[in-house]
This record gives C-alpha cells, sequence and structure tokens, in this order.
C-alpha cells in the first residue's frame, strides 16, 4: 500500500510510502482524511519519513487537511523530513504553519501537553 | 470516432426544451442518451442506466443538482462517473459550488452545441486516455469561451522590455496564470501564480484567480496613489480565505509593480519561488515572506523595493522550472537555475536560451506547467 492509514487512540496517523509523492496519489490521501475529517476526526499526523520529493498537489491536500482540522479545533502535525521535502516546505513558508516533529511518539505526545 | 459514440450520457433537467434540445445535439453527435427529470430519478436512473457520463441541471424540484450530486458522492462506484453541472446563468457562485462537489465541470445551458459537444467529448475522452484530441478541443472551447490564463502579446512598456515563457503540461490548460495590469504611464502590474493542481479544476481556478487579482488590483488602486504589492496579496487573501467554496484550493502568486519613471521594481509574494534579480555582477534571488494564498487570514505580505539599472533582468518563475527532471530523474532546482542566469551573457536573450536549455535538460518531458516571466530594463 502507498499510503497506510492507523489510529491511534483518536490520532489518525497517514504513513505516506512513496518515493514521490504527486497528483497520482493525492486524490488518495484526500479521499482517506476526507473520510477521517467526516467520521469526526481532527487530530491527524503525516509522515513523511520515505517522501523524497512532493509536488504542489500533493502539498495541497496537505495544508487543506490541516487548515480544516484547525477548523474542527484539532491539528495535524508532520514527522520524518528528508532534505528535499524539508526544502519544499521551507521554499513554501509552510513551515510556520505546520508543528514538526523527528518521530511518531513525540508528535503523538505534543497532542496532549495543551 | 466508433468507441465514443458508443458512450452512454444521462441528462438530468426539468425543463423539457432544454433537455430536448440537449439530447437531440447529443445524440446526433452519437451518444446515447437518458433523460430524468430531477435529483431523485437521476439518482434511480444512474444506478440502472450505469451511464458514462452524467450532465445534471441545477436547480430541479423535490431533489436539486446539488442534492443529487451528495447522494452520488456517498456512493463508492457512483461517484466516480464523471459530472458536469448545466447552470442557468455564469455566476461564479454556482461554479464555485459544483467544483467543491468534485464535478468534472460546468456548462452553460446558453454555451453553442459546438461547446457543449466539445466539454462532453473531451471529458469522456480523458478516461479513455486520448490526451491529444481532448486538449485540441477544449482548447478550442476555451477560445471560444475567450477565456484565458496567459496573455496571447507582451505588453508594452517604454524603457522595458517584458515578455513571458508558458508551456501547459502535457499542453493541457493547467493552473498557472500570467496577467499584467497596466495603471497608469507609469506603472505596471505583473503578476504570476500557480495553482495547486494540474487538471481541469486547477484551469478553471487559474481563470478565477487571475479575476480575483484583477478585482483586487483595481480595488487597491482606486484606493490609494501608493501602490504596493503586498496590499493587492492582502486584498486578495482575505476573499479567498473567507471563501468557503474554494477553502481547498491553494496558491502561489507573485506579484511586481514596474515604475518606469524611477526604474523600480516593488515585489511581494504569496509562498512563491524567489524572484531573480540578474545583474552584469551577479544573479541575487529575493524571497518572499508571504503565506500560501488562502490559508490564514493574516498573509503576512511585505514588500521588497529594488532599484533597477539599464541591462538588469528580473525574473519570476513557477516550480515548472526548478522541479523540473531530466532523464535521470533530476531536479533542475534553484541552484540549477541561478547558476544558468549566471552563465548567460548580457549580449544574449536570456529568455531564449532557458527555453533551449530546458529543453535539452528535460528532452521535451516537463512534469508540471513551466511559466517564466522576464522583465528586462533597456
Amino acid at each position: 500500500m502507498e499510503i497506510i492509514e492507523e489510529v491511534i487512540d483518536d490520532i489518525v496517523v497517514e504513513i505516506i510510502n512513496l518515493d514521490r509523492a504527486t497528483l497520482r496519489e493525492a486524490e488518495d490521501l484526500k479521499d482517506k482524511t476526507t473520510s477521517k475529517l467526516n467520521a469526526g476526526f481532527n487530530k491527524f499526523i503525516i509522515d513523511l519519513s520515505n517522501v523524497e520529493f512532493i509536488d504542489s498537489t500533493f502539498l495541497g491536500v496537505i495544508v487543506g487537511t490541516l487548515k480544516k482540522a484547525v477548523k474542527n479545533g484539532g491539528d495535524l502535525k508532520l514527522i520524518g523530513f528528508q532534505p528535499n521535502v524539508r526544502a519544499m516546505f521551507e521554499l513554501t513558508r509552510l513551515f510556520r504553519v505546520f508543528e514538526t516533529y523527528p518521530e511518531l511518539q513525540e508528535a503523538i505526545r505534543s497532542f496532549y501537553k495543551k | 470516432m466508433a468507441e465514443i459514440k458508443a458512450n452512454k450520457i444521462l441528462l438530468v433537467e426539468d425543463e423539457f426544451n432544454i433537455a430536448k434540445l440537449f439530447v437531440y445535439n447529443l445524440t446526433k453527435a452519437g451518444y446515447e442518451c437518458e433523460v430524468a427529470s430531477n435529483g431523485r430519478e437521476g439518482y434511480e436512473k444512474t444506478i440502472s442506466y450505469r451511464p458514462d457520463l452524467i450532465i445534471s441541471d441545477v436547480m430541479m424540484p423535490e431533489v436539486d443538482g446539488y442534492e443529487f450530486r451528495k447522494m452520488l458522492l456517498q456512493n463508492d462506484e457512483l461517484k466516480k462517473i464523471p459530472f458536469v453541472f448545466l447552470t442557468a446563468k455564469g455566476e461564479e457562485d454556482d461554479i464555485l459550488q459544483g467544483y467543491d462537489l468534485e464535478i468534472e465541470d460546468y456548462i452553460l445551458k446558453t454555451s453553442s452545441p459546438k461547446i457543449v459537444l466539445a466539454k462532453v467529448s473531451a471529458i469522456l475522452k480523458t478516461l479513455e486516455k486520448e490526451r491529444s484530441k481532448v486538449v485540441d478541443e477544449v482548447s478550442k472551447a476555451a477560445d471560444s469561451m475567450g477565456v484565458k490564463v496567459v496573455p496571447e502579446e507582451f505588453p508594452v512598456f517604454e524603457g522595458f522590455e517584458i515578455k513571458h515563457w508558458h508551456q501547459p503540461h502535457k499542453n493541457v490548460p493547467g493552473g498557472d496564470f500570467i496577467d499584467y495590469i497596466k495603471i497608469d504611464n507609469d506603472n505596471i502590474v505583473v503578476v504570476l501564480g500557480d495553482t495547486m493542481g494540474k487538471r481541469w479544476g486547477a484551469w478553471y481556478f487559474a481563470v478565477a484567480y487571475a479575476g480575483y487579482v484583477r478585482s483586487a488590483t483595481r480595488f487597491v488602486l482606486e484606493a490609494t496613489k501608493d501602490y504596493k504589492p503586498s496590499i493587492i496579496l492582502q486584498k486578495v487573501n482575505e476573499s479567498v480565505f473567507k471563501d468557503e467554496r474554494i477553502s481547498d484550493v491553494f496558491i502561489t502568486l507573485s506579484i511586481v509593480i514596474i515604475n518606469k519613471t524611477d526604474k523600480t521594481a516593488r515585489y511581494s509574494g504569496a509562498g512563491d519561488l524567489p524572484l531573480f534579480l540578474k545583474t552584469e555582477k551577479e544573479v541575487t534571488p529575493f524571497l518572499s515572506n508571504g503565506l500560501l494564498l488562502g490559508f490564514s487570514e493574516s498573509g503576512e505580505y511585505q514588500d521588497h523595493e529594488l532599484k533597477l539599472e539599464s541591462g538588469n533582468e528580473i525574473f519570476l518563475v513557477t516550480d515548472g522550472i526548478t522541479e523540473a527532471r531530466n532523464s535521470n530523474g533530476e531536479m533542475f532546482r534553484e541552484e540549477g537555475f541561478i547558476d544558468f542566469l549566471k552563465s548567460v551573457p548580457s549580449n544574449i536573450d536570456t529568455l531564449e536560451a532557458l527555453k533551449l536549455k530546458m529543453e535539452e535538460f528535460t528532452a521535451g518531458n516537463y512534469d508540471d506547467d513551466v511559466s517564466v516571466i522576464n522583465i528586462k530594463v533597456l
């Protein structure tokens, strides 16, 4: 599976098992997160550890999910950046709006700190 | 054409005369056609008839077009059938609400049969991966609708040479757009935008955004003589942010206002690539601070003011350049672009040289729209 979804407590974790996350796979992620948002979930973690490149369409889905999650009182956090993907987030100034963590447990804990 | 003519179309329309006209034109073109008179009947026929394409009116008794679409979206199989809204008027409200419901396209009831058939054919052919014919027909339809996302001609602005290179992804209209707005004798606004996504939806939004930017620009210019791109960006951002119907759409935008009297360029950007200034000695990227449009109400847009000299060149680019790949999968990158600009001598046309370089680098295989605006001080 290219995108693996797990639910840990009330947090949805989407593991992106792709070298290149692009238009083709963006729909799949959008379907998954939309279905979870509709089911009432508002906490998301997206694991990008395996991703070497992310295009603007895929990024758009992540950004859109973050916006909806925040609107519903939740958040979306990112883990596991490779240099190119980090550069993409820096370039689009999106680092300012996403909380990022080196690994999953830390990201999970961050949801319960506040 | 034979396989296309066998395609089945379900038309959901309560006005008898309009339904009759559409059925006439569609069957004449060789499509098989069934009609339902409201959303409920449409849903039942979708299940029994299994059309290849659904064309549905918006305003209908009992179950309207939006409700009908929502019913289909609940069903994993039925939601995959391409869906087109038929609208009475070309109002943005109708159209944008339609796109929010994951539709393929919309058709105006007043469209000529030629445009309707071109769109229907385009959607079905896309499914059948006959891209080349789709491009041709949709381009023709777009032409006849007078819709452009990139100007056909370069603007004339004394003391400057302003030109662009735009290459749509696989020649299909995409999400990049370019605009030039001459404010007065001294000032011109140069706009480069990139809507996230590469399909027809992106093309539609590129058209809509170009309209947004134009309106916002006029609004700002009417209110002040202190022309600041950051204020234009903020105005566009506010409109987009508040508009729930396009909450899924994100866009990068670069705005440059050139003043020919004091030879300055004011630049502000939203999630865009840097503006590149090429002088005789060096190439300097100016990175804007602003967030993608529509993401947060305060986009924190700031202006850069550049003092220009004769021979200086400004470049605005979209990620189709920096993310272009060669046959080994290596990207051109921002560093590659800067190195290229540095390597071009001042007596050579940099934009033409860039086209050649990109053709050589990608062997003509682009992953995205490619858009570059080049402003040279004469």
